[in-house]
């Protein structure tokens, strides 16, 4: 027991932080859901390209004589252009590979995202490198630990959270608070309804995309900077996670992927620490399993209706 | 007429979509070899009540019999299996299979054919399959010619005439005691709903009790051994069709308040 | 060959006795399909299939091509991959349910067969106990999974059966150890179950009894497990075209083709996804367990999603619910890269595009019955009428097909079927 009080609260926080990289992508997963009613299965491949283009934007940077550039500027060129070229992917691949679908049948362009996710991930890993790539946080973020009482975490921990909790209130203010939100809250609900009242709808599922992908990339530059490598695969794996995470908060519903982002990595890192590491990604997917039989609908999400 | 058996018997039937109440506390018997057709307007909720027999939908409250046997809360494969078979206003023969096909579908329920069955050659799948295959010949013997030749044909291809009546022989090869028909008529021309009247008919004196759904008065009138009229979800008249047709209140219900001055 | 007359007329009407290959090219997919699954068809195909491994070897004889072994070992994979071609064309094609755990199935198969046949339990079951072994495995996994997960929509469903086969690989990977949860270890020290990232070595090849044709005694050549494939292939094409002819097939393609109706017809719907569910593992099963005797292994990275992917992709490219496109579709994207000697990503980069081009150009791919492309509004009156949960135990998941226009919803109900609209 003395075990547990002991490292609970560094467990705690150790879980916050995945947590927050979860809910960056879960974001991704639940705003295109609650639009198009399709699981972006690609969504974490676009998570591993912010990645990769955070770490080349880096690599770049640092061994390409461009001397003497501040680290936080790196560092921010490193999130911009991860974000931009992940939201860009993000619009490209609805543009191309999911557009086309939207009035098939329902699982159609999930196959499709199948076949965009293999695509992701065997073009950087052809083209890019099949091995993990290292990325030199050492030099653009301070390797200081940060201790308060029991709890300790490398800055990098602390600025992930910070960086991600940010964008999260910016995203709820924007679908909350402003007019484009509103639209888009509006084609979620009934998209036909909403081409009557005059939202342009394609307009606002790129803009949903954009975002979504956006975050996801953010949430690769993040991840390449606290763990300090990507891989190609790494998408599939966090992909899945927040995907459970977005279940678990209510598919459909931005606050619940947010809560159930937090939440999935909290339980994951209880787990892992006082259950079992190695079966701590077995324990989430179990999580994913159960959550789906007994309340597929999630925390936040609307129950099946059964008007009697 | 009042008796023969009852083969269904609807109380207080009523379904709610969440504040709208779709069919409210229909009551109805419907008698051995009767041709009983539903009318109303539109949204009067006829379809609706088809949807409840059937099973397709969940009913809010109430009851249906068939031979006093409680269907309410069977899964719709299982009221098919009580004996009761329905079409669709809008057609819904599949598409990719051919007529023949189409209503071997109709012998499903009854035939005795499983998977390990029909891999192995067991005797038994192979005596139900031929059994089915026979009942096809009885199920369009009321078409005559116009199936016979198109057997193999699928049934995209069909004229909406021909599906019409794939669809009723694939109802009639589920041998039902209880068919429950969705506008035969819709879509047809003179000659046609002559023949469907003709049809009905004949099921019906082949031992079959139709209950159907139409529009086309003239029809209804014709045929009909007993009418039921609905507005609104309720049932606001029920008689012999002469009388329902002069009844107030339907006309009312079709033609608005200010048709009754005339 | 008896062709639907209700095809299409040709274009100028003036062709009286159109030749019987412009009549056959006019019958689209269904007419192909019945065409290339007659008997006289397929016994020419399997026989001379059956000497392929003779043909290979003339070449290799005659024209100094390298390795013979080299082209037994495409035989080989192209027929065990055509037979798992076909069980996921069962699964998604007749049944419409999105399996992406489906490789899942193929790596108990290989496991299950690698502990009754192996070292590593010490058990080295005979060949009739160890099918039978596979065969109850598989059907225990497909009713654990297909029991609940058909009771959800089919997105959801996919993603569950995509957990179950992350999970399966997981415990592959990690169970070559006594498990240790909460500091308490499970089981002795010696426990290794799956032997972990190495897999399970020295797996027994097939040993067919003497009354066998041809193969019997112990199989140690790679001819004989490529007509061992053959004619599991050969079956496997038989039993489904018996069932497509059957009862059986006709309920699961009225399924696909119109859910409602196929309810109001008096069809378990429930019943006939499960029963193909399994159908499909049990044949991905077997093709497992024939896979670890060949290789004498059974490896962790059978289970890889990859796998998975990529019989989709031969899936979808010889046409959804297709029995012979399933085939074509396998054996050209097991030989083709065999042939081309790509790197292994390279491999993966174009099949992947291939199948996002397939679904945006041309989803039916050859010979697909089953339509999956963006509905043409019927014309006519909408259908103001929806399906709500029934009795438990009867799943409304939405099938491929025009009708899963009416089962959708706009709240995104996660269990089948999602909530009324208006009437």
């Amino acid at each position: 027991m003395d075990y547990f009080l002991h490292n609970f609260p560094q467990q705690f926080l150790n879980g916050l932080e995945t947590g927050s990289l979860y809910a960056l992508i879960a974001l991704g997963y639940t705003l295109v859901y609650g639009i198009l009613e399709m699981l972006n299965f690609a969504h974490g491949d676009v998570f591993m390209v912010g990645g990769f283009l955070g770490a080349g934007v880096a690599l770049l940077l640092i061994h390409g004589g461009v001397a003497g550039l501040p680290p936080v500027l790196i560092v921010l060129l490193m999130m911009l252009i991860a974000m931009g070229g992940a939201g860009l992917l993000g619009i490209g691949i609805e543009r191309f590979a999911y557009r086309p679908l939207r009035n098939a049948n329902r699982l159609a362009p999930l196959i499709t995202a199948v076949g965009v996710s293999l695509f992701l991930e065997s073009v950087v890993a052809w083209r890019v490198s099949p091995a993990p790539v290292a990325i030199p946080s050492d030099a653009l973020v301070p390797a200081r630990v940060v201790t308060v009482g029991v709890l300790s975490t490398p800055v990098m921990g602390l600025i992930l959270v910070l960086v991600s909790i940010g964008l999260m209130v910016a995203l709820d203010r924007f679908i909350f608070a402003t007019q484009f939100g509103s639209a888009m809250r509006a084609t979620a609900q009934d998209r036909e309804a909403a081409t009557f009242m005059g939202i342009d709808v394609d307009r606002v599922i790129v803009v949903t995309f954009l975002i979504g992908s956006a975050l996801a990339g953010m949430a690769g530059v993040l991840f390449g900077l606290r763990f300090a490598t990507v891989n190609f695969f790494m998408g599939y794996l966090l992909g899945i996670k927040a995907f459970t995470a977005a279940v678990i908060g209510g598919i459909g519903n931005i606050r619940g992927a947010m809560f159930g982002g937090l939440l999935l990595g909290v339980i994951e890192s209880l787990a892992g620490g006082f259950i079992s590491t190695t079966f701590q990604n077995t324990i989430a997917f179990l999580l994913l399993v159960v959550v789906l039989m007994v309340r597929p609908q999630g925390l936040f999400g609307q129950p099946v209706q059964d008007r009697a | 007429m009042s008796d023969r058996p009852s083969v269904l018997e609807i109380a207080g039937l009523h379904k709610r979509f969440g504040g709208l109440t779709a069919v409210d506390n229909l009551s109805l018997t419907v008698r051995e070899g009767e041709i009983i057709s539903l009318v109303g307007p539109n949204g009067a909720g006829k379809t609706t009540v088809f949807n409840l027999i059937s099973g397709l939908i969940p009913a809010s409250q109430g009851s249906v019999r068939l031979l006093g046997r409680e269907l309410r809360g069977l899964p719709a494969h299982r009221i098919t299996h009580a004996g009761i078979a329905r079409t669709f206003q809008n057609i819904r023969v599949f598409p990719q299979m051919t007529v023949r096909e189409n209503i071997l579908i109709g012998t499903h329920h009854w035939t005795h054919s499983g998977m390990l069955g029909a891999a192995t050659f067991w005797p038994g799948a192979v005596r139900a399959e031929r059994e089915a295959s026979r009942e096809v010949a009885t199920a369009i013997a009321l078409f005559k010619d116009r199936l016979q030749p198109r057997l193999d044909d699928p049934a995209f291809s069909l004229s909406y005439a021909n599906r019409r009546r794939t669809e009723i022989a694939r109802a009639l090869a589920s041998r039902p005691k209880l068919l429950l028909l969705d506008e035969p008529a819709a879509g047809m021309n003179p000659y046609e709903r002559l023949e469907i009247a003709g049809l009905i008919r004949a099921m019906r004196d082949g031992g079959l009790t139709i209950l159907l759904i139409e529009h086309h008065m003239p029809l209804v009138m014709e045929i009909s051994d007993r009418v039921v009229v609905m507005d609104h979800g309720q049932k606001i008249a029920e008689g012999l069709p002469r009388e329902v047709h002069e009844d107030p209140k339907v006309v009312e219900a079709y033609l608005g308040r200010r048709a009754l001055s005339h | 060959m008896s062709l639907p007359a209700g095809a299409p007329a040709t274009s100028t009407g003036l062709e009286e006795h159109p030749s019987w290959l412009r009549r056959l090219w006019l019958a689209g997919p269904y007419g192909w399909n019945q065409a290339l699954t007659k008997p006289y068809v397929l016994i020419p195909f399997f026989l001379l299939a059956a000497t392929a491994p003779f043909i290979t070897q003339y070449f290799v004889d005659t024209y100094s091509w390298t390795g013979g072994e080299f082209w037994v070992r495409i035989l080989v994979t192209c027929a065990m991959y055509a037979s798992l071609a076909l069980a996921l064309n069962l699964v998604v094609g007749y049944a419409g349910l999105l399996n992406l755990g489906f490789i899942a199935f193929f790596g108990i198969g290989s496991y299950a067969y690698a502990l009754v046949a192996s070292d590593q339990l010490n058990q080295h079951f005979p060949l009739g106990w160890a099918l039978l072994a596979v065969v109850g495995t598989s059907i225990a996994f497909a009713l654990i999974v297909g029991v609940p997960a058909l009771r959800l929509r089919g997105d959801y469903l996919a993603i569950l059966t995509l957990a179950f086969g992350l999970i399966m690989q997981e415990l592959t990977l990690d169970l070559d150890r006594p498990p240790v949860l909460a500091g308490h270890q499970f089981g002795p020290d010696s426990l290794n179950i799956t032997g972990g990232t190495e897999g399970i070595h020295l797996v027994d090849p097939f040993r067919l009894p003497a009354w066998f044709p041809l193969i019997h005694g112990t199989a140690l050549q790679s001819r004989s497990y490529y007509w061992i494939a053959l004619g599991f292939l050969a079956l496997t094409v038989f039993v489904m075209l018996r069932w497509r002819n059957t009862r059986t097939g006709r309920a699961w393609i009225a399924i696909r083709e119109d859910e409602l109706a196929a309810r109001a017809m008096g069809i378990n719907i429930f019943k006939y996804r499960l029963l193909a569910f399994t159908g499909s593992a049990i044949i991905a099963g077997i093709v497992g367990m024939m896979n670890a005797a060949y290789l004498h292994n059974a490896f962790p990275g059978n289970y890889d999603i990859q796998q998975t992917v990529f019989v989709y992709i031969m899936v979808i490219l010889g046409g959804l619910g297709s029995i012979p496109g399933a085939v074509i579709g396998a054996t050209f994207v097991t030989v083709v890269p065999f042939l081309l000697q790509q790197a292994v990503f390279a491999k993966f980069v174009i099949f992947s595009l291939i199948l996002i081009l397939l679904m945006i150009f041309r989803p039916e791919g050859l010979l697909g019955t089953v339509s999956i492309r963006p509905r043409k509004t019927l014309g006519g009156t909408l259908e103001l009428f929806t399906a709500e949960p029934e009795a438990a135990g009867d799943a409304g998941v939405p099938s491929l097909g025009e009708s899963a226009a009416e089962l959708e919803s706009t709240t995104g109900a996660i269990v089948d079927p999602p909530a009324p609209s208006t009437p």
